[in-house]
């Protein structure tokens, strides 16, 4: 259950099974059925989600009923809702689990807390930041300016199995595209690939 | 003198999950059970349900496979199939289709629209048959095996019917071609009938009992819904109806060779798992409308 979280950790930090262990000791896990709604605008939540299996999804709905989904969180990844977790303020956006799914419950403490323990830990929480607000930025430049094509072949270098667990409709709106121009891309794919 | 081969379990029918939402099947392996079955990877049972009558498409949408074939065989209820290559037919009761997905191929399977709109009882068995590694890029193919067509072996004194899907039983061959030895019957036997079966010792072999119950190799029953799995020792099943009774008969050589695995992919390595998934998001497997 800690497994795939204390990987995460040494392989990004220089530190022994051990330390590993004693700083994931204090996470629990918690599991979710396909469909579980995890976070609903307005709700405030401190709490990350480091996937251990499974799949969640963190999207809005705008006021014609229409969801855009921000990120996908499958396994290794982890997902939070900033504005509450950290600013406090209730969340515009909501997480649900797209498969069964397993997580652990990563505390907003957590990094401080551990850093007795990993004295490198925020470092790599910056870094963590960083390479966040780098993907963001590049997925702000795909939204604003790439071809739909283009969004696509983004998407399954990120994601490669995605295409395998979520409907077309599902990877249309994270691509901010129709669900007809997804069809579109993969069909003009075929005819260029295909043979 | 062929010795009979030996039971060795009576399996009941795992819980079941939904596949899209027109199958509610029973997966007796992989993951129901652990039992030694190669050349056949995965059998989903959709034991027999009633469907209410809809006029929403039930069943599954675009999905890619490579790597191996798909056998569904039909009991009750139709399926309409629609594949990348241009393939398209309906599944009726008593007929089998062959999918040999090889290389890769986008199929989708739905209930057809005259049995949606009806409803009724609804039972299937699909199959996974692996393919050795040297065939497993090979093209694609179909085989549509209809009732009509599907050769027959009728036992002595009115006693059934031996449906002959492949392999073959007393001289009756099966159409289906095969890239590895396998032989595939539906029994179709009346209260009070017997029939022997027979495979060689090394082959993994099962039976399904689809309708009815069996008393097999004289000792043990089986009932409705339930697999008996053989062991690795003699040739020989005799199988006895206790009441009309329907029993789909598996056996086949193993291929044993490496497995890897990932949702509609079946290899050999984990690197021909990521190149099946890279080829299928960039178009290698064709097109599908949904």
């Amino acid at each position: 259950m800690l497994e795939k979280f204390q990987s995460y950790l040494k392989e990004r930090l220089a530190i022994t099974d051990e330390q590993a262990k004693e700083a994931t000791s204090c996470l629990k896990s918690k599991t979710f059925k396909k469909g579980t709604v995890l976070l609903s605008p307005g709700d405030l939540r401190s709490d990350s989600y480091f996937i251990n299996e499974g799949l969640l999804r963190y999207f809005s709905i705008d006021e014609k009923g229409k969801e855009h989904i921000i990120q996908f969180a499958p396994e290794n990844w982890m997902v939070s809702d900033r504005n509450s977790s950290v600013f406090n303020e209730p969340s515009i956006f909501f997480i649900d689990a797209i498969e069964n799914t397993e997580v652990l419950i990563v505390p907003s403490n957590f990094f401080a807390d551990i850093q007795k323990l990993l004295p490198h830990i925020l470092e790599l929480n910056i870094l963590m930041l960083h390479n966040s607000i780098r993907f963001m930025q590049k997925r702000i430049n795909m939204l604003l300016s790439a071809t739909a094509e283009e969004r696509y072949l983004d998407f399954i270098k990120l994601y490669p199995n995605l295409t395998l667990r979520v409907p077309q409709w599902m990877i249309a709106s994270y691509l901010g595209i129709t669900p007809e121009s997804l069809s579109r891309v993969r069909k003009d794919l075929a005819k260029k690939h295909f043979k | 003198m062929p010795t009979l081969k030996k039971v060795a379990a009576i399996l009941n029918p795992p819980a079941p999950h939904m596949v899209g939402d027109g199958f509610r099947v029973h997966n007796f392996f992989p993951s129901g059970y652990k039992i030694k079955m190669d050349p056949f990877y995965l059998l989903d049972y959709n034991a027999k349900i009633e469907f209410s009558p809809t006029n929403k498409l039930r069943g599954v949408g675009v999905h890619p496979h490579r790597g191996f074939e798909t056998v569904t065989i039909a009991y009750h209820g139709a399926v309409a199939h629609h594949d990348s290559a241009g393939n398209s037919g309906v599944i009726y009761p008593g007929d089998v289709q062959w999918m040999t997905a090889a290389s890769g191929i986008l199929h989708k399977e739905y209930h057809e629209e005259s049995y949606s709109k009806k409803g009724g009882p609804f039972q299937m068995v699909q199959l996974w048959v692996n393919l050795p590694a040297r065939f497993k890029m090979s093209t694609p193919k179909y085989q549509a095996l209809a009732n009509e067509n599907m050769a027959k072996y009728e036992l002595p004194n009115g006693d059934g019917l031996v449906e002959v899907i492949t392999g073959e039983y007393n001289g009756t061959k099966g159409s289906a071609s095969t890239f590895t030895p396998i032989e595939m019957y539906n029994v179709r036997l009346n209260a009070g009938a017997k029939a022997s079966l027979a495979s060689p010792a090394n082959y993994n072999t099962a039976l399904i009992v689809i309708e009815g119950a069996i008393t097999v190799n004289e000792t043990e029953q089986a009932t409705t819904n339930q697999m008996v799995h053989f062991a690795h020792e003699g040739s020989v099943i005799e199988i006895e109806a206790k009441e009309n009774s329907v029993v789909l008969f598996l056996a086949g050589e193993p291929i044993n060779e490496p497995i890897a695995q990932y949702g509609p992919f079946l290899m050999n390595k984990p690197e021909e798992l990521q190149q099946a998934i890279e080829d299928y998001n960039t178009g290698k497997f064709g097109y599908l409308e949904e």
